[in-house]
């Protein structure tokens, strides 16, 4: 997933610096759950890697976040939950939920569903006793 | 490719290698007849699917999608959508849609065929559920259907392999529908949770919408079409039709289509059969105008593309103070037919399905948060995101369409695929009643969800991007003035062309629909097989 070097990458440095900085403010790190940021230099090179076959979307809403009349930092209650920032709200959940250490700490395994799969439990069946027991509701026709 | 090609003409042309088209080359083969199959995309490789790599929830909104405006593939036409409240879903290659549905596989019941006589809407069908019974079980058999027999809700049937695990989520779930005094009954899924005819069994990979990696989920690229092709039915993969031709007597005559290398060529046929779904058949049959048909082709009375419908879907989820399944195990494990059959007192008429919903995956847990202003950026980030990551739950109703004459399949005037073939467009409002049920359907699994012990609930009603049943648009009947196929799927207009996917539906029910498509796939190629001697009078 990380197998992009700086150089292929379209984005401007200021660009880059943006759209690092809108991963920080959007997941930052947790001390409390012992995990990275979104800005994380392993995370935020997915993201970027990502990033780029969405160039055209990406670059438009980091035009946004940067049209804002305060600091990028301070400007969280603007750019939250504005519909020109969801491309790069997608690409960075995409890319920090599949992050090793984040799926770790959710107490998942750092691993693709196949081939392992997973376990789940049958559940218990005598909760269709009732439903049994009243019996047909189909309509005959 | 095309030196090694065999044009001499097929005694049977498909169009579509999906559900309907590979049940109908299976059955079709024990006739020893030449059957061709174009399909405008390819073979799928299992081990290529989304669940197989650590990005397998950022595929399924790329190369995955169930929409194919956004997949954008090269087997994939445009649709144009703009008119429909409910966007397009589908899939182009071997295997059609099976590829991503969920595998949820409800027949249809006997009352479904019987609209008209039973509620006064619509029209009835001209078959009914006893004369397709044999066909469900024929197919359920060659299919695999994993569920448990004596449904209430349904007429006796068969049950080939044992359901699905209920889980935490359909238990968390079914304890609120069993609180209300509701029917729930696990699902009849078209997924194997044993060994089935060369099929590993299902090992709860959790991602069945975006193909199965462990091939447990009966898509008919593992199912029917390893059987028809070695009996003898040839496959010929990224065709993509452009037409059917007619000669002098009004009769099909083949079809114009682009090969793997984009040349054009042309395939004689005896007979041939659409199995495109419900925009791909009206939109071949509408791009196949003559001097007989100038409207398209089975179109004289005007009805090709019109009725479609789509089974408008409500979601009501809920969020629980529980761990729940979230990621692992299929999608299917529960549903609910206690609103099924018409109860005036409701304010509408038909009814619909509870399909329960067992969870989402890590990253489209973060989206649900972000985007529904659940799960905040900064520092409360992670806090809320963890209050609903394996925490949520709910249903989805899929209501009963009935056809309207303004809901249509069209041409669009200026949109063309890679292959410059003019491209379908939807028009679809959703009706009155369609909107009452929704509405009704909310009502009633807010109640149970909160029954349950949801603290929360996620509502959007309809489903936007639900438009994964196409049904409707070349419909079934006695009458020619009022249908487009007759009773065994046969166009009224031209005596040698069939259609059997889900554009033949004369109402929707309120199920999914694939396992009566391929169901009728089966029904009408056996009227194909005993009427051979006499097919065209």
């Amino acid at each position: 997933m990380t197998d992009t070097i700086a150089t292929d990458n379209p984005f401007t440095p200021q660009e880059r610096t943006i759209l690092q900085t809108l991963a920080g403010m959007i997941i930052p790190p947790s001390s409390a759950y012992q995990v990275p940021g979104a800005d994380d230099d392993l995370i935020f090179a997915d993201i970027l890697n990502t990033a780029r076959a969405n160039e055209n979307e990406v670059r438009t809403a980091l035009a946004f976040a940067q049209s804002m009349d305060k600091p990028l930092q301070s400007a969280t209650a603007e750019l939250q939950g504005s519909p020109e920032l969801n491309p790069v709200v997608t690409i960075v959940m995409q890319c920090y939920y599949r992050d090793d250490r984040v799926m770790e700490s959710l107490n998942m395994e750092a691993r693709p569903p196949f081939p392992k799969g997973f376990e789940v439990p049958q559940g218990d069946w005598s909760i269709l006793e009732p439903v049994q027991q009243r019996g047909k509701i189909w309509r005959d026709a | 490719m095309s030196d090694q090609v065999n044009f001499e003409p097929a005694d049977v042309l498909i169009i579509g290698a999906g559900a309907s088209g590979a049940t109908a080359a299976w059955n079709l083969a024990e006739t020893k007849m030449r059957i061709v199959c174009l399909e405008q995309g390819g073979w799928m490789n299992p081990a290529e699917y989304p669940s197989a790599e650590r990005d397998w929830e950022a595929r399924a909104q790329d190369d995955f999608s169930i929409n194919p405006n956004r997949r954008k593939q090269p087997a994939d036409y445009p649709v144009n959508d703009d008119d429909c409240p409910i966007k397009i879903a589908n899939f182009n290659g071997v295997g059609g849609g099976t590829v991503l549905y969920a595998g949820h596989y409800p027949r249809f019941h006997p009352s479904d065929f019987k609209v008209a006589s039973l509620d006064g809407v619509a029209d009835d069908w001209p078959i009914d559920y006893e004369t397709l019974e044999p066909f469900y079980a024929e197919n359920d058999r060659m299919t695999g259907v994993s569920g448990l027999a004596g449904d209430p809700a349904y007429p006796p049937k068969q049950s080939l392999m044992p359901p699905l695990p209920m889980g935490r989520s359909g238990q968390k779930i079914a304890s609120g529908f069993d609180a209300m005094g509701w029917h729930f009954w696990p699902s009849d899924s078209a997924i194997a949770t044993q060994p089935y005819d060369g099929r590993a069994e299902c090992i709860n990979l959790g991602f069945c919408l975006h193909g199965c990696a462990q091939g447990a989920k009966a898509s008919t690229d593992i199912t029917y079409w390893p059987h028809a092709t070695r009996a003898g039915v040839e496959l010929r993969t990224w065709c993509r039709v452009k037409e059917i031709t007619v000669n002098d007597e009004g009769m099909a005559s083949g079809v114009v289509y682009f090969d793997e290398n984009g040349d054009e060529q042309f395939q004689a046929a005896h007979v041939v059969i659409m199995a495109c779904n419900g925009v791909g058949t009206p939109r071949i049959l509408l791009n196949s105008r003559s001097e007989q048909f100038p409207d398209g082709l089975a179109n004289t009375n005007g009805l090709v593309g019109r009725n479609l419908m789509l089974h408008p879907y409500a979601s009501i989820q809920g969020i629980f103070e529980d761990e729940l399944d979230g990621y692992r195990g299929p999608h299917d494990s529960l549903w609910s037919q206690e609103f099924y059959e018409t109860d005036e007192n409701r304010g509408f008429v038909r009814g619909f399905t509870y399909e329960f919903n067992r969870g989402r995956g890590p990253v489209a847990t973060a989206m649900t948060g972000a985007f529904s202003g659940r799960v905040p950026w900064g520092e409360g980030h992670h806090d809320a995101y963890r209050r609903l990551f394996n925490r949520i739950a709910g249903v989805v109703s899929i209501c009963e369409d009935l056809p309207e004459l303004h809901n249509t399949v069209t041409l669009d005037p200026t949109l063309k695929d890679a292959h410059g073939i003019p491209a379908p467009k939807m028009s679809y409002t959703i009706s009155e009643n369609s909107q009452k049920m929704l509405d009704f359907s909310v009502e009633r699994a807010s109640e149970a969800l909160r029954a349950a012990g949801a603290t929360e609930l996620m509502i959007e009603s309809p489903l936007s991007v639900g438009g994964w049943h196409l049904m409707g648009t070349a419909r079934m009947g006695r009458d020619s003035q009022n249908s487009v196929v007759n009773e065994w799927g046969r166009a009224h207009d031209v005596r040698n062309l069939f259609v059997i996917d889900g554009s033949i539906f004369v109402t929707s029910a309120g199920v999914n629909p694939t396992r009566t498509i391929q169901t009728l796939a089966l029904y009408i190629t056996d009227q194909i097989k005993k009427r051979l001697a006499n097919l065209f009078d």
